[in-house]
């Protein structure tokens, strides 16, 4: 047990800064203001991503026969950690390289992968994830959208909600019911958003613009062999899905960076002299590194080649508490930043009011964290279905 | 980073282990606030496990991996003073150790304690205790408590140098030794809500309950892997943070373990306290969180950090 970087880790952290320094433009912080799924910052991304992958930093942890370096599971996440410390300038594309991508390496067809995978690994593509809709939110498993089969493929109608960056999405992972109920019914399709019959409505909303949206689907065909897996199989795949998604953010990272700047400042005016405020700062500051520590050990237990346990579900609870830590610290404390004067704090606020909701609720987190690492009894059959 | 033990790490662990199980270490259910037992606080002492710190080849880090499974038990043994503070005077002989805030204040385990150590603020100093000196003080806090006996004992003083390093080892001990407690307090509930049924089913199977002590697992997990990383820096932040981490969330978390066991977990037959009241020993050392979290503010932005 030990918990300091060698220094092949820390060579590669600072590859990554330098990355960074080189390639962020000066006016980086007005761009990354509206998030992750904003216009600005997914056209960003769509620079940057390109620029990355020739420099072997999109999709290092990939393996070679899909365009990867091979790389250790731990330079993958040092490079998340930095990125979305900085703002995330991968834009939707961090959801590419997280888990879209190796979902697709470890379950679609060779034909599937000729197709969809080269955009991802140029860094060219955007995708959205057509996961909830309006009576099928934390209860994914009860979800409506048909997928009616016909001759060559499914005619897809329905509705999904929530959706982050399908405004400017070129795919969506969506997941459909055909006939029947329950998990076994659901399928996925691999489908283009510019299929005939779909419709984007963004979602005005507190969290950053380009975030949540409404996508209608009326009559859209999407062929066979655009569905990923067998029939009966999209539980399987979603459940391996979700399992990289839900760590894949380095959410304390962006937090503590925005604390430390907010300290800064604090200092800069005097009001860190406060001891209640040191006070406040230092609770903030020991959540945060509890979340970073927590998030460690599930990479840790990954990097070892450990199936994925219920820890990650533990982990995901403490990166929510840090998310909330330092943000009612600097809502209470520097409310300035909220009133124009900080864009950075700002974009920290939307995302982290949002850190308890987005990729699975955080009760659906405790919910597992009790089943699956307490071991606690079931509550019958009004439980999860999950 | 690697966060499993190593081999030497896995094979001290599983000694201790080994240890623990030829002792008889059920708390006494008569009526006891607390539970110290001479027996593993002997065999302890005898087998070097709270040594660890100083052996060739071992560290900080392994002592603090010795202390957290011995404050899983539901007995006490002085062990955290003395295997992650006592090697700051390079003195094992002179343990069980106790900790305290000024001369006349009551300390954990002065009863049993052959060495005092006082952060006086701007000096430590050191008092060789004679027991008899040493008068109990009655709690309800589950450690054994004592203060001297006179206000004015030999003293000598180690030097305002030593004051910021006992600090710091002593919120270290504090953090790993609060983690171990709470698992082992997380444990005894978990295991009730499992078997104890009311409405017709086991405690543990309804939301309100499985989300609370869901959270407590994520605190306690957060509350061992600070400390673990705090005794491997051995840093003035990291052992701050770790300790005020845990010190803020032990009334959380004491409250949930308590309300789930109802009264059964308010009688002196119920084991619960023996680790909750450990907890509550711990919430109001040093001063409280307040000055652990200043603490760790102060050492991680001594300077203005760039905006």
């Amino acid at each position: 047990m030990e918990f300091g970087w060698n220094e092949a880790e820390a060579s590669y952290r600072q590859r990554v800064q330098a990355l960074l320094a080189e390639e962020l433009p000066e006016n980086w912080d007005e761009i990354a203001l509206h998030g992750p799924g904003s216009l600005a910052q997914t056209e960003f991304s769509k620079r940057f991503c390109p620029r990355l992958a020739e420099r072997g930093m999109l999709i290092p942890h990939w393996p070679r026969e899909f365009g990867g370096d091979d790389g250790a599971p731990w330079d993958h996440f040092v490079l998340g950690e930095e990125l979305w410390s900085a703002g995330e300038p991968r834009g939707p594309q961090y959801m590419n390289v997280n888990w879209i991508g190796p979902v697709l390496m470890r379950y679609a067809t060779s034909a599937q992968q000729e197709r969809f995978l080269p955009p991802i690994v140029k860094g060219s593509t955007i995708w959205c994830q057509g996961f909830s809709e309006p009576s099928a939110g934390s209860d994914l498993a009860s979800l409506r959208t048909r997928a009616e089969r016909v001759e060559g493929g499914y005619v897809v109608n329905g509705a999904k909600v929530w959706t982050s960056y399908a405004g400017l999405a070129d795919n969506c992972f969506l997941l459909a019911r055909t006939a029947g109920e329950g998990k076994g019914a659901i399928v996925i399709l691999l489908t283009p958003m510019s299929s005939p019959g779909i419709q984007v409505k963004q979602i005005p909303a507190l969290i950053g613009e380009g975030d949540i949206h409404e996508v209608f689907f009326t009559d859209v065909f999407v062929p066979d062999e655009n569905r990923l897996g067998a029939e009966g199989q999209a539980w399987e795949i979603i459940t391996y899905a979700l399992q990289n998604e839900r760590i894949g953010i380095a959410r304390y990272a962006f937090s503590r960076r925005v604390l430390d700047r907010a300290v800064a400042k604090l200092q800069n005016d005097g009001r860190f002299d406060d001891p209640v405020v040191q006070d406040r700062a230092g609770r903030a500051l020991a959540m945060c590194e509890a979340a970073r520590l927590m998030v460690y050990k599930v990479v840790d237990e990954r990097a070892k080649g450990h199936p994925p346990s219920a820890f990650g579900n533990l982990a995901r609870w403490a990166v929510i508490q840090a998310d909330h830590a330092v943000n009612d610290f600097l809502t209470e404390y520097m409310q300035e930043g909220l009133l124009g004067e900080d864009p950075m704090q700002q974009a920290h606020h939307q995302r982290a009011i949002a850190a308890g909701i987005a990729s699975g609720a955080a009760e659906i987190q405790l919910n597992l964290a009790a089943r699956r690492f307490l071991e606690l009894p079931s509550e019958g059959p009004r439980g999860l279905r999950t | 980073m690697d966060f499993e033990p190593n081999e030497d790490q896995a094979a001290v662990l599983g000694g201790l282990d080994q240890l623990i199980g030829t002792l008889d270490l059920e708390p006494p259910r008569e009526g006891a606030f607390a539970a110290f037992s001479p027996a593993l606080d002997q065999e302890l002492e005898e087998s070097g496990f709270l040594q660890i710190a100083l052996q060739e080849g071992f560290s900080l880090l392994d002592a603090a991996l010795v202390v957290e499974r011995i404050a899983r038990l539901p007995v006490s043994a002085e062990c955290a003073a003395s295997a992650l503070v006592l090697p700051l005077i390079n003195a094992p002989e002179r343990r069980p150790l106790a900790l305290g805030t000024g001369l006349g204040s009551p300390a954990r385990f002065l009863p049993q304690a052959r060495t005092l150590l006082v952060d006086c603020g701007d000096d430590v100093l050191l008092v060789e205790v004679e027991p008899d000196k040493v008068q109990p003080v009655e709690t309800l806090l589950a450690y054994p408590y004592g203060r001297l006996r006179t206000e004015n004992p030999e003293v000598r003083a180690l030097g305002s140098s030593m004051v910021a390093p006992l600090r710091r080892r002593w919120r270290l001990a504090l953090a790993v030794e609060a983690a171990g407690l709470m698992q082992g307090a997380l444990d005894e509930v978990v295991e009730h809500v499992k078997t104890r049924q009311q409405f017709g089913r086991p405690l543990g199977s309804f939301q309100a309950v499985q989300h609370r002590l869901a959270m407590a697992a994520s605190t306690t997990a957060s509350a061992r892997w600070l400390a673990f990383r705090a005794a491997w820096s051995d840093g003035e932040a990291d052992c701050a943070m770790a300790a005020a981490y845990v010190q803020d969330a032990m009334p959380r978390v004491t409250y949930d373990l308590h309300q789930f066991c109802g009264a059964m977990g308010l009688t002196l037959e119920f084991k619960l306290h023996y680790w909750t009241y450990r907890l509550k020993a711990l919430l109001g050392e040093l001063g409280g969180s307040s000055p652990q979290a200043r603490a760790a503010a102060m050492s991680t932005w001594k300077h203005a950090v760039q905006a």
